[in-house]
């Protein structure tokens, strides 16, 4: 099975984004309820949404407005044409809910081929989807993809990592699909069950998304588990996984620009920034039809570069997602993600990556603590030396986040694991 | 030369019940045991009967150990002990008694350490028991 032509000249690409936004605009103030009205409070003519510069204009769209819309109220097309939905975990109150159209799962599917196959992924593969299947978008999002790819697979959906493994050896799978957590996680359960995973399997091509990791992950997915691992972006609200995806190159993950226009601004102001500022990630959906989405905050911090790839492709790259304005946690009033303090520790030798992040209170001040989980065949009989690894680890944190941190070394495997997101934050202060 | 364990264990009611407990089903016997401890963790270093076993049931409890080689002398000649190892430059890290009579000592060369006391006519033992 072939994909439709993606490898497009940039003034090509930029002109077939320029008409489908103008097509989508059309699309929206016709079939949306909701958006037909904010663009009629914010005194915008559809005609006037022309070039990414004149979405400025257009106000943002955010996770609240699609709580509030619960459960259809930002579709564009009439009901009788959705042929999906899936919904994301609402902690409290209302999930939210994205819906698809027959269209809409065939880009989708289509994007998760291209992705597939900047990794290097051929129909020869065997791909192991071990993301959840059902509500989370992750599972089928991928699988689809696979399959339009003209893979072999193997719909594992997550946990029962025995099974995981055994099917890994005995269907030959060479692409393993999953969170970075529970890539490492596998690296571990291996052993457990007295495998070497980097000899006894043979994993070709991780695709690791669904949580911001870092390049020492990275390292450490490589020397325990796969060949080569590489980092996939998506959010359900965008579809799900397959918006943007790492090349052979890796740097950077080329985001489908012929399928979104991205937007970076600053999460305090909503101002636009420039090509190369840090900031909030913004999405316009530009060829969806079910729920289209225009100037979606998607809370993700990142910075895109627009300049041309080693790899050849010409669509804009955003950097690895350095953290998300949830996750972001305010300390003492200072910005802090927890990718920073992951950064940190998997360098550092004689702990774990596993880690844990606890805020507290000490009267009025926040407190941040960092537990971090000594290496099983640590190098040292002195204690001297494990404080002195204590104390380096604080230097280093407090250097990175410019407020002081404890690190408290615990004891193998006592921290909590994940097989789907990490849950590594403790937030115990009182609102 | 003798094996030594070093334990990480949380400086917490119960942590070190857990090791003791992993060992005793396990048929391991302590001949020799020191704790230092740092904050909220300590090491708890462990001379036993059976280093292979030891290591293996540590291992299969997720219990984080380190291993060294430390000597053990008589009692009664640590004062010569000590000397001939400071006379020699060998520093001694720590140090902790054993039966009463004994006392295990880790220096940075164990080795060298060895040669220097039976040189200066004092018994190391090449055995635990």
């Amino acid at each position: 099975m072939s994909l439709k032509p993606y490898r497009l000249p940039r003034d090509e690409l930029m002109k077939l984004q320029k008409d489908r936004l103008g097509a989508l605009i059309a699309h929206v103030y016709g079939g949306s309820q909701f958006y037909h009205k904010r663009l009629r409070d914010a005194g915008i003519r559809p005609e006037e949404i022309r070039t990414k510069d004149d979405l400025k204009k257009i106000p943002f769209t955010t996770k609240m407005d699609l709580r509030d819309n619960y459960p259809l109220g930002m579709i564009s097309v009439d009901i009788s044409r959705l042929v999906r939905m899936h919904a994301s975990s609402g902690t409290t109150g209302n999930p939210t809910i994205v819906a698809y159209t027959q269209g809409d799962i065939d880009a989708w599917a289509e994007m998760n081929a291209r992705c597939l196959e900047i990794a290097g992924v051929i129909s020869n593969d065997v791909v192991q989807v071990a993301y959840g299947y059902g509500l989370f978008t992750g599972g089928l999002g991928l699988h689809y993809g696979a399959e339009r790819l003209g893979t072999k697979v193997i719909p594992a959906s997550t946990g029962n990592t025995k099974r995981q493994l055994k099917l890994m050896k005995d269907l030959g799978t060479t692409v393993l699909a999953c969170t970075p957590s529970y890539g490492l996680f596998l690296i571990e359960a291996a052993r457990e069950e007295g495998l070497e995973a980097k000899k006894d399997l043979h994993l070709r091509v991780g695709v690791f998304g669904a949580e911001p990791w870092s390049e020492i992950t990275r390292r450490r997915l490589e020397e325990g588990l796969v060949e080569s691992a590489y980092d996939i972006y998506g959010m359900s609200e965008l579809n799900g996984p397959g918006v943007a995806m790492e090349c052979r190159s890796k740097n950077g993950l080329h985001i489908w620009e012929d399928q979104y226009i991205v937007e970076i601004i600053d999460p305090n102001t909503g101002e636009v920034l420039e090509s190369g500022e840090k900031g909030e990630m913004v999405v316009t959906t530009i060829t969806k039809e079910g729920m289209p989405l225009l100037r979606y905050r998607t809370r993700d911090i990142t910075i895109l570069d627009d300049a041309a790839c080693e790899c050849g492709l010409t669509y804009a790259r955003i950097k690895r997602i350095l953290g998300r304005t949830d996750d972001m946690l305010k300390v003492r009033g200072i910005c802090v993600f927890p990718s920073q303090i992951e950064e940190i520790l998997t360098g550092a030798e004689g702990v774990s990556p596993h880690y844990q992040i606890v805020v507290d209170q000490e009267g009025v001040m926040d407190r941040l603590l960092v537990r971090v989980e000594i290496s099983e065949d640590f190098k040292t009989d002195k204690l001297t030396e494990l404080v002195a690894l204590q104390r380096r680890l604080e230097e280093e944190l407090k250097e990175t986040l410019s407020i002081n941190a404890s690190i408290e070394i615990v004891e193998p495997k006592t921290l909590p694991r994940s097989e789907g997101k990490a849950q590594r934050i403790v937030d115990m202060r009182k609102v | 030369m003798v094996k030594q364990f070093s334990v990480f264990l949380e400086n917490a009611p119960g942590r070190l019940s857990n090791l003791m407990d992993v060992l005793e089903k396990n048929e391991i016997k302590v001949l020799a045991l020191g704790i230092a401890e740092a904050g909220n963790f300590g090491i708890v270093r462990l001379i036993v009967d059976n280093d292979e076993k030891a290591i293996e049931v540590m291992r299969g409890a997720n219990i984080a150990v380190n291993q060294a080689e430390v000597i053990i002398a008589d009692l009664d000649s640590l004062p010569q002990a000590v000397d001939v190892l400071g006379t020699k430059n060998l520093n001694i890290d720590y140090a902790y008694t054993m039966d009463c009579a004994k006392v295990v000592i880790k220096v940075d060369d164990a080795k060298k350490a060895i040669e220097a006391l039976s040189n200066a006519g004092i018994m190391v033992y090449a055995t635990k028991c």
